[in-house]
């Protein structure tokens, strides 16, 4: 009664607490989900890769040259390949759970190390293409739905429907194509510099904003025809009043939670993208793990994408919440 | 809904529902032809796509040979035709593995109820947390280069999707008024599922059909093309794309040709639905 | 009492509505006096919508209308929607049908109220006062204040930081009132404003309206409802296919009504029908109803209710929205299990012996099969004749070409009475209507009701009837069971 600040103040902080709680458990409990699934996965590749797992860890530690039957046995026995695989399995998990990615067996670097100097260029390309995304497909959407039928709204539906049928990487080799080859503007692969984040970012970005734009075009529409649209009207607002008051908002409820559905392109095609693109980001190492089966890296990048589409989802549900008093808990 | 709203009894329309656009053939006509080549293309073209005539090396196309020679001497049109095959078997097979399965599953599982239907939540939740792509990734290292991790990946991967729909409009219908008035009038499971659960369901399956299947053949060319699905000399639409690609300024046609098919593929699919269908 | 020579608020001149050729409403003629009140009465169908939609201006583009309407002396080609447009909030206001749909759901209650202050009242203030010359800002905090102490005004003080979907209808049709209201409007278009709200909430919606006037404005009401008509006064005019088929002083159109239409909508108020026959002499009991008790949640519905249902009896469950009247009904159906209590029915029964009508005849009929189809399925399932069925339909007045649409083709009152002939086929001994026919107009109420009973009675099986309105309960049951 004393120390806390006001009893109604304390009250509406442990409420909010309360009521975000089953949201935000909800989407901690997907995190692990995707923490086990990865890393199950994982360590059942260990056990079924051809070749002696040992074997080939060790000589990626010290090297094909210098690598002997007892270094293989000490990783053996270090990784636990010899157990049963039920306890061994507690144990990979027991790693996982405390952060203890490995060492990389191509790098013989940690793997946590590894993936912090990647995770810049990834945030940065998923960012960009969504901003980028954002800027173009709502607002063309919302222009074309203003007029439904005109030209702006044909137009974008022929771009849009053409766009959706060149999938992430055809896109982007398309794009390369086009603008490096023939034009000689863009750098076709590069590394962190500002001229080439933008032909994987727009790669991305166009195929999220053929639908995006699509989604704020229905929504105009469906706005524009609402009845809460015509009451502002008829209580005595003008056409832009009305447009920019309850317009834009409630266009904007639906595109944002369309979001987090095109979280999915985005997290696969950044996968895609990179490894076109050669940009140094966590996509294209998972694709180069796989390549070395470098499990460790299998491992780590798959599941820091996996997080990070976690993330990201957790962050749209936040942004609706706040756009949409419907969908606040 | 227009904004302004007559009363319902002003209006009744009585017209017939079914009507299909301009889009919608054009789709339709798409999947045909491209569907027939894949089907007989193979067998008309005649020629083995692994054969060699290295002398023919990037021979332009001639009316014998439609799309010429690739860099190893192999027929372009023999291997793109077999590309074709491959491309929408493997995905035709990992939806119907995907769409039955999970169809049946769903409704069992808004059916039963209880724990059952709990658990099984649980688990399409946690396959639903990690994109699908990344899941056919993970699988794909097991056996890099394998058919079977393709397969199976995409068809886990795509399950849940059935599962999810189905299990929400079985158990939305199950507490509808409609079924409770036809739990009165004596029907049974059976004649609920036929008359109002099924012509809710199909639409929406077969559209989750439709982009599954674009979905399927997409994994399988984008792992193709980065190398980590099926492998060369393996003629499929992702691997001749990266295959050709050193070759484009000196034959342009040949990577066209995989790229055109995949993409008029995927567009077929698309005007397939009318413009309301965003998914 | 008009002096001829006060100019009127609204003055009508030979308004058509017409959709190409077709005149949707014809030739109709009004006027409202300052600070007086007509009342619209029609069911749907009779172009009293349209009107109002072609006087605001707001008419969809395939209609297009003519006439003159004169809004407080301004004369207007009544096809000049544009003109009334910019009257729009300040001369004259619309409360819309639904208006829980008419607000923004994702504004706030008193920014929705504040706006209208605030953008549309600071322009032309009849006062002569320049209102607030300083910015933005300053318009908006006056607005908001003045949002506040209007919705305190009408008891809505505690919902001003609502969002609309948390507030009840009838408090959503305020907020609305409020929000159209705000730039002061001195004549106002009011459509069904019982629409939608539950008849025990008709009390205030006639409050507001008595506000309204008492504020001096000028009102237009659109309604089916004869309560709301004659509790209104002022002037009368009924609607029928799109033409104003009788007008004058409200008291006595309704006293002594000229046209038939006028006198058959009249006769279907509940409060005129006649005295029902006798109930047949019904022993034992069909349903025995022992201390039931409900929750919801953390809510108790009801508890303790004790009853029994002889066969051939007409029992209403009456009692104020949320009570709990369909989940009782369900209860003695064996839909739903009661939480307390028992429900013990006559052994020896069908299955098929309990049957319900429901209050939205659609939500009974698979909506995507024809109902000849839906009709024979069960034909079939129970082995019933079919001619039996068609002689039940004729018997309710229903063409057998309606079989062949779907369920949503066909209008209300058709639909709930084929779902009557389904239940009759079945040879129910108890039938639950929850609220049959609210959702239905006047006259096929009375229709449905009458045909309602009559079958009851030749069948002798009893009926558990839901509804809100105690002239019904009166008229037809012979027993009560209030909840709530």
């Amino acid at each position: 009664m004393t120390r806390f600040s006001s009893p109604r103040l304390h009250n509406t902080s442990l409420n909010l607490v309360r009521r975000i709680a089953p949201a935000l458990a909800h989407r901690l409990l997907q995190a692990v989900l995707v923490a086990l699934l990865v890393g199950t996965l994982c360590f059942f590749m260990t056990r079924m890769l051809p070749g002696d797992m040992a074997y080939r860890i060790a000589a990626g530690r010290y090297g094909y040259d210098m690598v002997t039957t007892a270094a293989a046995e000490a990783v053996r026995l270090e990784l636990g390949l010899d157990r049963p695989w039920p306890a061994a399995l507690v144990e990979w998990w027991g790693r996982l759970l405390q952060f203890d990615l490995g060492v990389s067996q191509v790098t013989a670097q940690p793997v946590a190390m590894e993936i912090a100097w990647q995770l810049g260029p990834t945030v940065r390309l998923s960012l960009m293409a969504m901003g980028l995304s954002l800027l173009i497909g709502p607002t063309l959407g919302v222009l074309a739905g203003l007029k439904p039928g005109g030209f702006l709204d044909r137009l974008t539906l022929a771009v849009s429907t053409v766009l959706r049928a060149l999938p992430s990487f055809l896109l982007g080799l398309v794009l390369v194509l086009l603008f490096s080859v023939k034009l000689g503007v863009l750098p076709a692969a590069g590394h962190d510099d500002h001229g080439s984040i933008m032909l994987p970012a727009l790669t991305l970005a166009l195929g999220m904003a053929a639908v995006s734009c699509r989604v704020a075009r229905d929504a105009m529409m469906q706005v524009r025809g609402s009845a809460y649209f015509a009451f502002a009207l008829t209580k005595g607002l003008s056409l832009r009043q009305a447009l920019l008051r309850h317009g834009l908002r409630n266009v904007a409820a639906p595109v944002v939670a369309y979001l987090g559905v095109q979280l999915v392109y985005l997290v696969e095609g950044v996968v895609l993208v990179e490894t076109i693109f050669a940009w140094p980001g966590i996509g294209h190492a998972l694709v180069h793990a796989i390549f070395g089966r470098d499990v460790p890296m299998i491992q780590g990048t798959a599941l820091v994408l996996g997080l990070m589409f976690v993330l990201f989802n957790a962050l749209v549900d936040a942004a609706c919440a706040f756009i949409d008093p419907r969908r606040r808990p | 809904m227009s904004m302004h709203s007559l009363s319902s009894d002003d209006f009744i329309d009585t017209a017939p529902q079914r009507r299909l656009g301009r889009a919608q053939l054009a789709g339709i006509a798409l999947l045909a032809a491209i569907g027939s080549f894949a089907l007989f293309g193979p067998w008309l073209v005649g020629i083995d796509p692994a054969a060699q005539q290295l002398d023919r090396y990037l021979e332009a196309p001639s009316l014998a040979h439609p799309l010429g020679f690739d860099q190893l001497g192999r027929s372009a049109l023999a291997r793109l035709a077999h590309a074709a095959q491959l491309s929408l078997a493997l995905a035709l097979v990992s939806v119907l593995s995907a769409a039955i399965p999970g169809t049946l599953i769903g409704l069992l599982a808004a059916w039963r109820g209880g724990w059952l239907e709990r658990v099984l939540a649980a688990v399409a939740d946690a396959v639903l947390a990690l994109p699908g792509l990344l899941l056919v990734l993970l699988l794909a290292a097991f056996a890099p280069g394998g058919f079977w991790p393709l397969y199976v990946g995409i068809a886990l991967a795509l399950w849940v999707e059935y599962f999810r729909v189905v299990r929400a409009a079985t158990r939305i219908l199950m507490a509808s008024p409609h079924v409770e008035a036809a739990r009165l009038l004596g029907f049974g499971p059976l004649h609920i599922v036929r008359r109002y659960l099924l012509p809710e369901l199909l639409p929406r399956l077969f559209t989750l059909m439709r982009f599954g299947f674009a979905g399927a053949v997409l994994a399988m060319s984008a792992l193709g093309f980065v190398g980590v699905g099926l492998q060369p000399p393996t003629p499929e639409l992702g691997v001749m794309m990266i295959e050709l690609l050193p070759y484009y300024g000196e034959a342009p046609w040949l990577i066209g040709a995989p790229v055109l098919t995949l993409f008029l593929t995927l567009l077929g699919l698309l005007l397939l639905s009318p413009e309301k269908e965003t998914a | 009492m008009n002096a001829p020579d006060v100019t009127p608020a609204l003055a009508v001149e030979n308004l058509a509505v017409l959709h190409g050729e077709q005149a949707l409403v014809r030739g109709v003629s009004l006027a409202i006096p300052p600070g007086g009140v007509l009342t619209l009465l029609g069911e749907s169908g009779s172009g009293k919508s349209l009107l109002a939609q072609a006087i605001m201006g707001n008419l969809p583009s395939s209609l297009r209308c003519t006439g003159r309407v004169a809004i407080a002396g301004e004369m207007n080609d009544a096809a000049d929607a544009r003109s009334r447009h910019a009257l729009w909030g300040r001369r004259l206001a619309l409360l819309p049908q639904e208006p829980w749909l008419a607000l923004d759901p994702t504004m706030q209650v008193r920014t929705q109220v504040a706006e209208t202050y605030a953008l549309v009242g600071a322009r032309t203030d009849k006062n002569g006062q320049n209102g607030q010359r300083g910015g933005w800002r300053a318009r908006f905090a006056d607005g908001k204040a003045r949002a506040d102490r209007a919705l305190a005004s009408l008891g809505l003080g505690d919902a001003a930081h609502k969002y609309p979907f948390m507030i009840s209808g009838g408090m959503a049709q305020r907020v609305a009132f409020l929000a159209t209201h705000a730039a002061g409007a001195p004549l106002m278009i009011i459509d069904e404003p019982t629409k939608g709200l539950d008849a025990d909430r008709r009390g205030d919606v006639l409050e507001l309206l008595r506000a309204a006037q008492r504020e001096g404005m000028s009102l237009l009401c659109i309604t089916h409802d004869i309560w709301l008509a004659r509790a209104l006064d002022g002037q009368l005019g009924v609607m029928l296919k799109g033409e104003v088929i009788e007008q004058g002083d409200a008291a006595a159109v309704l006293a002594a009504p000229q046209q038939d239409y006028t006198k058959r909508l009249l006769a279907a108020d509940p409060a005129c029908w006649p005295a029902p026959q006798p109930a047949g002499a019904g022993t034992g009991a069909l349903v025995r109803i022992e201390g039931v008790a409900k929750a919801f949640g953390q809510q108790t519905l009801f508890s303790g209710i004790d009853a029994t249902i002889a066969p051939g009896k007409i029992v209403a469950v009456s009692g104020p929205s949320g009570s709990g009247k369909t989940t009782f009904g369900n209860i003695v159906l064996g839909l739903l299990k009661p939480d307390a209590g028992r429900v013990t029915r006559t052994p020896g029964l069908a299955p098929t012996a309990f049957q319900k009508i429901q209050q939205d005849p659609g939500a009974a009929f698979a909506p995507r099969i024809t109902l000849r189809q839906s009709l024979r399925d069960l034909v079939k399932l129970h082995r019933l004749d079919w001619t039996e069925l068609e002689t039940l339909l004729q018997r309710m007045r229903l063409g057998p070409a309606l079989l062949d649409r779907l369920p949503h083709q066909v209008s209300g009152g058709e639909l709930q009475r084929i779902a009557l002939a389904r239940v009759l086929l079945m040879k129910p001994a108890l039938i639950f209507a929850d609220e049959p026919t609210s959702r239905l107009d006047p006259v096929t109420q009375q229709e449905v009701f009458a045909l309602l009973l009559e079958q009851v009675r030749a069948s002798g099986c009893a009926l558990l009837l839901v509804t809100h309105d105690d002239d019904i309960v009166a008229n037809v049951a012979d027993r009560r069971i209030a909840l709530g």
